[in-house]
């Protein structure tokens, strides 16, 4: 029994590794821009997409396939964050929505339309089970975890230390005083574009051998997934988020255990809808911060 | 004043538009006796956009060879093509747009038992033969033909009998007596687990735990941990091609390939799926309507004829489309008009030889078809019989 428990346990931090790299950067692009990006989880999809054409059409091993899928949508976003999110500073909430819902239609139908509607299989990563703790995972999963640790150490020494993280945390919270002290809004705002979309591509590429399938849809339920743990972790707040993405994934591991499978996904969307009524302002900050 | 005139203006503009729209409808209507207009109506993105693009090339197929050869007595068959995204509501909206703005009198539809539920109303009201072809929920044909609906026929065999003979064949042949669940939750899913529920004590059979997953999961570590304990034999999964690696490949990362055997139906035969987790489908149990291996010689050139053209060898949802477009010819052969209700009496009567067997449709509309039961072994589907059941319908 207690095994049991603790494997499910397991299996959920390892989803909700996958969710915190994805929702981090989605938090971090609301923190400047104060609008969630709904096309999110299409660069998560890109990701994997380039990491597969890399694999399939290039035929180069798994771990060149990593570089190719997050550079190749760092490109994507670098050009969308040139054409568009630059301009959302200032403008109002709506546009932000309309905009990238708008450009998650155009990035999943393009992926379509390109390579066709079909499941794609996924050939590269370690799936080789091991055992540990006296259950087996695959070597994949222990990767994702570690990529997980990393990213977060890395992201809260980034907004402490940095330079580029002092100003999205200035941006976040006044960007009129941004401007009076010279710090380059729209360009803050680029960057974190482009790190937040590049950190969604990663996690695609590490989860893409243990998913096995890759077609133009698969973004959607990641954005869906996201929107409850970022509302959790208090929006901007990248500590948070972690915290709220793990708590996410081992809730759903346990449901889909002890409930059944076809409630996983009502585990997201009824949080949200508990987070709303309760505490917008998130788990982890006793006040709202927008 | 100014007011006036531009609504003047827009009655007269709007006056001239529908005319105008209305001369080609008339005129459309007068060519239609030269063409025979078919829709097909499967899913062309989303989950199961694998079983849309197979259902589109096995029609494209046959209506290139009809063509070629042709017509059906002179009469050439155009093709139309809408998405339904496997979903429904999608479906609906794909089938309304193959009548109201395609103009066709034959619709092939949809691969999901949801939407073809959802597509039978639209096309009685419509007056339109829909004509499916691999759909397997029983509940399609209880409410079409003496049923309800009259323009509702289905060339392909029931969930009712697949999980009759996956039951009778895993309980019978295999020994197994502890089951669990894992189907897609779907009219198709759910329907085929009531029917393995409902023969299932005839065999002594166990169910010990029950689950059904999304379209589109991708995490079943969780269920199949569950299954690993509770100690069942066999997994009955009625699921979707494209789930299938994902479940046989997290099988062998929980260490359940060769101790569960996976039995029920999701193209658990293909090569590319076996060749996705060998060890986790060797022993595996399918029942389907049709597999590349069938041996007749009508299948064989199917399936010859298909690889060359596309470069990849059919499934089952390309036969039975490819399958089904040829019924259709005969059927407006046999009536001797492309009439929707001529046809649709023809097909009434018909005796049509398909290449797995005589086809005929009883007072449900409901073609008499078998299931083949098939088991991989050495990493090749190996079949092991094909049965008809008579269906028993509901009471009224």
């Amino acid at each position: 029994m207690f095994s049991t428990v603790l494997e499910q346990f397991v299996n959920g931090i390892v989803t909700g590794s996958v969710y915190a790299i994805v929702a981090v950067g989605m938090t971090m692009i609301f923190g400047v821009l104060r609008a969630i990006n709904f096309a999110h989880g299409e660069y998560y999809m890109l990701g994997t997409f380039g990491a597969w054409f890399a694999i399939d059409y290039l035929g180069l091993s798994y771990e060149a396939s990593i570089v190719v899928g997050v550079l190749a949508t760092v490109v994507v976003a670098y050009v969308i964050g040139q054409l568009v999110m630059r301009r959302m500073v200032g403008a109002p909430a709506e546009s932000g929505v309309l905009a990238t819902l708008g450009i998650a239609l155009i990035l999943q139908n393009a992926i379509i339309f390109v390579f066709g509607g079909g499941y794609k299989f996924f050939a590269g990563g370690y799936i080789e089970p091991v055992s540990i703790l006296g259950f087996s995972l695959a070597q994949q999963r222990i990767l994702i975890l570690v990529v997980c640790l990393l990213v977060f150490v890395g992201l809260e020494l980034m907004v402490t230390y940095s330079r580029l993280g002092m100003a999205m945390r200035a941006v976040s919270q006044n960007v009129d005083c941004c401007g009076v002290v010279g710090i380059d809004v729209p360009q803050v705002v680029l960057r974190t574009f482009i790190l937040g979309a590049a950190l969604a591509a990663l996690s695609g590429v590490l989860t893409a051998p243990v998913n096995v399938s890759v077609y133009g849809g698969m973004g959607e339920l990641i954005t869906f997934k996201t929107l409850p743990i970022i509302i959790m972790g208090g929006l901007g707040n990248v500590r948070g988020t972690f915290f709220a993405a793990m708590i996410l994934g081992v809730a759903e591991s346990l449901v889909a255990t002890y409930v059944g499978l076809q409630f996983r996904d009502t585990v997201g969307f009824a949080t949200l809808i508990l987070m709303l009524m309760w505490r917008p302002h998130g788990l982890f900050s006793t006040q709202a911060r927008f | 004043m100014t007011h006036t005139i531009t609504r003047r203006m827009l009655c007269i503009s709007t006056a001239i538009l529908t005319i105008a729209g209305a001369v080609p409808l008339v005129t459309g209507a007068a060519q239609a006796a030269d063409s025979i207009k078919l829709g097909i109506v499967a899913p062309m993105s989303g989950p199961n956009a694998r079983y849309g693009a197979f259902s589109m090339r096995g029609a494209e197929l046959a209506v290139k060879d009809i063509n070629d050869a042709g017509g059906v007595d002179g009469m050439k068959i155009e093709l139309f093509n809408a998405d339904s995204q496997g979903t429904p509501v999608e479906g609906v909206s794909a089938t309304r747009r193959l009548i109201d703005q395609d103009g066709v009198d034959f619709i092939i539809g949809d691969v999901s038992s949801s939407v073809t539920l959802a597509m039978q109303p639209v096309a009685e009201d419509a007056e339109v033969l829909l004509l499916n072809a691999a759909s397997s929920n029983p509940k399609i044909t209880y409410q079409a033909g003496v049923g309800g609906f009259k323009w509702t026929y289905r060339n392909y065999p029931t969930d009712e009998n697949r999980a009759l003979i996956v039951a009778k064949y895993a309980a019978e042949q295999r020994s197994f007596t502890k089951f669990a669940v894992l189907s897609v939750d779907s009219d198709y899913g759910r329907s085929a687990i009531t029917f393995t529920k409902k023969y299932l004590p005839d065999f002594k059979g166990q169910i010990l735990s029950e689950d059904y997953y999304k379209e589109g999961e991708v995490d079943f570590r969780s269920v199949l941990a569950k299954i690993r304990d509770n100690g069942a034999q066999a997994i009955i999964m009625y699921g979707l091609a494209d789930t299938t690696p994902i479940v046989a490949r997290q099988m062998i990362e929980l260490g359940l390939a060769g101790k569960v055997t996976l039995i029920g139906n999701g193209e658990f035969n293909t090569e590319k799926t076996i060749k996705s987790a060998p060890s986790a489908l060797e022993g595996a149990v399918e029942a389907a309507a049709w597999l590349p291996a069938f041996d007749s010689p009508a299948s064989k050139a199917f399936v010859e004829k298909f690889t060359t053209t596309y470069k990849e060898a059919p499934n089952n949802h390309a036969y039975v489309h490819w399958d089904t477009v040829n019924l259709l010819a005969a059927a407006v052969k046999q009536a001797g008009s492309a009439d929707k209700e001529k046809v649709r009496d023809a097909l009434s009567k018909i005796k049509y030889k398909s290449p797995v067997g005589d086809v005929s449709f009883d007072d449900h509309n409901q073609a008499r078809l078998p299931m083949i039961l098939l088991q991989i072994e050495n990493g090749k589907p190996s079949i092991k019989g094909a049965y008809t059941a008579d269906i028993q319908y509901p009471a009224k």
